[in-house]
């Protein structure tokens, strides 16, 4: 399990990080949002060294991080970097070389990780030559060569094709799914929604919201979706507010009326085809929580 | 499992430089423009030299009681003179024509004309002798014998240390050793800050950073580098030697192999030297075209005793000031080596010079390995020195 606690980190003035703290348990998705500039980057770089924190720490199966464990972690920054003029599968050895890795063995992750990622006919070029979508692919095969123990990925979808955006979520929930922690971080919502056990969202260097999708919903107010009479019914109910209505189409929400009262009151109005808990989107939520947070 | 020494790091690194840099064409390319650049030397030199030693002179009849004394001075100096009689006006017009290098005429001064100059050693040629047979004219007018006269006023020239016969060859040693040396250092010194941008700004340092630290990235790509210059040293003084033994320019490979020991032993304590200021300063960028400016004044201290090595040494083999500055750490790689080439250092000389430049690169890669660590994951505008030496 990897445990971030309280990281604290100032750039001159600005501060980066005020107290960010969240865990990323085995064989789990994270996703890690926020706007730019509200600290997953800087959080992504103290977890690996690059970065020293001001306060906070660190800890991998309960142990501060050092550089033995940080040798074991496969990373992808957000600058995307490799050696333009070197040979893929060189770089690729080069780099599992770098983590340990003895020389068979690293040519033989580079071969299988580059057929999985489909640039296994490109081995022998240089990087720069590569599309910039297949260069993406080079960078998240680097990362995994070493056979991490835990994936920290800087935004690993950006500039991704759908197919290639397919290629890689399958490899991350590969991953999870044998037992290595991944921690990611995006833009793209419903992605983050689609793919992650649980997501943390950070806004101004604090981690305002952490838990699984469900859990972040739970914690905010009840909406219900009601398809039915195509009048005003809800108007004037005590406890409820009309969020939306369109068409049959009503969205309210509650405080303090329960929707058994809410059902009553549609069906004295007429026939109704759907009630359902409204489930906001990651979006929404995101939102939410961060409108919040800055208030 | 995935264990990794700090040796193993920095001779991975180490390794992927060498290996790079030397399959790279820049590799080649700069083995052979140096033996192009050595040929066009030697090529000069020995043009220079055959044009020098031969003039083509005319002499007027009034000038004609001269011809035995020119003749004898000229064979008595080496020197090939070749004399036509012609009048003065004939002599004017083969100046002008590129067939006489001067006329000499009396009438009744002496005149000695060229077309825009005259040549320096041929107009001391001619002064001497003008003066001399005009000094025993009025001699043996007053009576004395001119010979006696010019064997009381000879000095003869002797020197304290034993004459070396092979000092031509020492002093031509010398040279291409400076020569060697000043372009290893400011090459592989400069690729060093090039490798460093590189990484900075394809950003792949972060990459690297993650799994080993600075002092180990630094240091591989420092020691891989510097074998690549060692090795680049080696071919170019072997092929040096073998040409130079089978044209017969080097006669005392005795003399080339101490002189290319020592170059490779001030090229390893330079180049460490050089080689951290330099990855020093490309850390301090995130350009390549931001590196020309903060490099240039690195050149500075290679480039002085350079120039003093190629001309002040050659006619000043014990002057002051280069003798001083052999032992100042920055400027001994390529001075104590030519001192050396020209047998003028003594060992106890070229020992304290070695410690003193020693005793600088651990100073020197103490500040450069706090500046790289500081500066090289920082990118944009250019790292400041006070941030870069914090720490």
């Amino acid at each position: 399990m990897l445990e971030v606690g309280g990281l604290e980190k100032r750039f001159g003035r600005r501060t980066a990080l005020a107290g960010v703290t969240f865990d990323v348990r085995p064989g789990e998705v994270f996703g890690f949002v926020g706007s730019n500039g509200a600290g997953k980057t800087t959080t992504m770089r103290i977890v690996l060294g690059v970065l020293a924190a001001d306060a906070g720490e660190v800890r991998w199966q309960g142990r501060p991080v050092d550089a033995d464990v940080r040798r074991r972690i496969g990373y992808m920054p957000e600058e995307r970097g490799l050696y333009p003029k070197m040979r893929v599968g060189e770089q690729l050895t080069y780099l599992a070389r770098l983590h340990g890795v003895p020389a068979a063995e690293a040519e033989r992750a580079v071969r299988s990780w580059t057929e999985r990622l489909g640039v296994a006919e490109r081995l022998r070029d240089e990087v720069q030559k590569l599309s910039l979508g297949n260069q993406q692919r080079v960078q998240l095969a680097a990362a995994l060569v070493h056979a991490p123990e835990l994936l920290v990925l800087d935004e690993p979808f950006s500039g991704l094709d759908p197919t290639a955006v397919e290629v890689m979520s399958a490899v991350l929930r590969g991953k999870a799914d044998e037992g290595v922690p991944v921690i990611f971080s995006s833009h793209q919502l419903d992605l983050v929604e689609r793919l992650c056990d649980r997501v943390g969202i950070i806004a101004a260097g604090r981690m305002v919201a952490v838990g699984t999708v469900e859990e972040l919903r739970s914690g905010g107010v009840e909406r219900i979706d009601v398809v039915g009479p195509e009048s005003d019914w809800a108007a004037g109910l005590a406890g409820v507010t009309v969020v939306a209505r369109e068409g049959r189409r009503t969205r309210v929400e509650l405080s303090g009326s329960s929707d058994q009262e809410v059902l009553a009151a549609a069906l004295a109005a007429g026939p109704v085809h759907e009630f359902a808990p409204y489930r906001p989107p990651l979006t929404e939520l995101y939102r939410d929580v961060v409108s919040g947070g800055a208030a | 499992m995935n264990g990794l020494s700090p040796g193993q790091a920095v001779g991975l690194v180490a390794r992927r430089e060498f290996g790079t840099q030397v399959r790279s064409r820049s590799f080649a390319v700069g083995i052979v423009i140096s033996l192009v650049i050595f040929g066009i030397y030697a090529l000069i030199f020995q043009f220079v030299g055959s044009r020098t030693s031969s003039d083509t002179m005319g002499v007027t009849p009034a000038a004609q009681p001269l011809v035995p004394a020119l003749e004898q001075a000229a064979s008595a100096a080496g020197r090939t003179l070749t004399i036509h009689e012609v009048n003065a006006a004939e002599g004017a017009a083969q100046v002008r024509a590129g067939d006489l290098d001067a006329v000499l005429d009396r009438a009744p001064g002496w005149t000695l004309t060229g077309l825009d100059a005259v040549g320096t050693e041929l107009q001391n040629l001619v002064s001497t002798v003008v003066r001399q047979t005009t000094q025993d004219e009025a001699l043996r007018a007053a009576g004395q014998d001119p010979a006696a006269v010019a064997a009381q006023g000879t000095v003869a020239v002797a020197t304290l240390e034993p004459d070396d016969p092979e000092r031509g060859q020492r002093l031509g040693l010398a040279i291409v050793t400076s020569v060697l040396l000043f372009m290893s250092l400011i090459g592989y010194g400069s690729a060093v800050a090039q490798g460093v941008v590189e990484e900075k700004s394809s950003r792949v340092v972060e990459l690297l950073l993650s799994t080993i630290r600075p002092v180990h990235l630094l240091t591989g790509k420092v020691l891989g580098l510097g074998a690549v210059g060692l090795f680049q040293l080696l071919i170019l003084g072997a092929i040096g030697v073998v040409v130079g033994s089978a044209t017969g320019l080097l006669s005392a490979p005795s003399a080339a192999a101490p002189a290319l020991a020592a170059a490779v032993v001030w090229y390893l304590l330079g180049f460490f030297l050089y080689a951290s200021v330099y990855a020093a300063a490309g850390s301090m960028v995130s350009r390549q075209e931001e590196l020309q400016s903060l490099v240039a004044p690195i050149m500075f201290p290679l480039l002085m005793p350079f120039v003093f090595a190629v001309s002040v040494l050659p006619g000043d083999p014990r002057n002051t000031l280069a003798t001083v500055l052999s032992f100042v750490p920055f400027f001994a790689p390529t001075l104590m080596p030519a001192r050396q080439a020209l047998g003028v250092a003594a060992w106890w000389e070229v020992l304290i010079a070695v410690a003193l430049t020693l005793a600088a690169i651990v100073g020197v890669v103490a500040v450069a390995a706090r500046i790289y660590r500081n500066s090289v994951l920082r990118t944009g505008a250019r790292v400041g020195w006070a941030e870069a030496l914090r720490g």
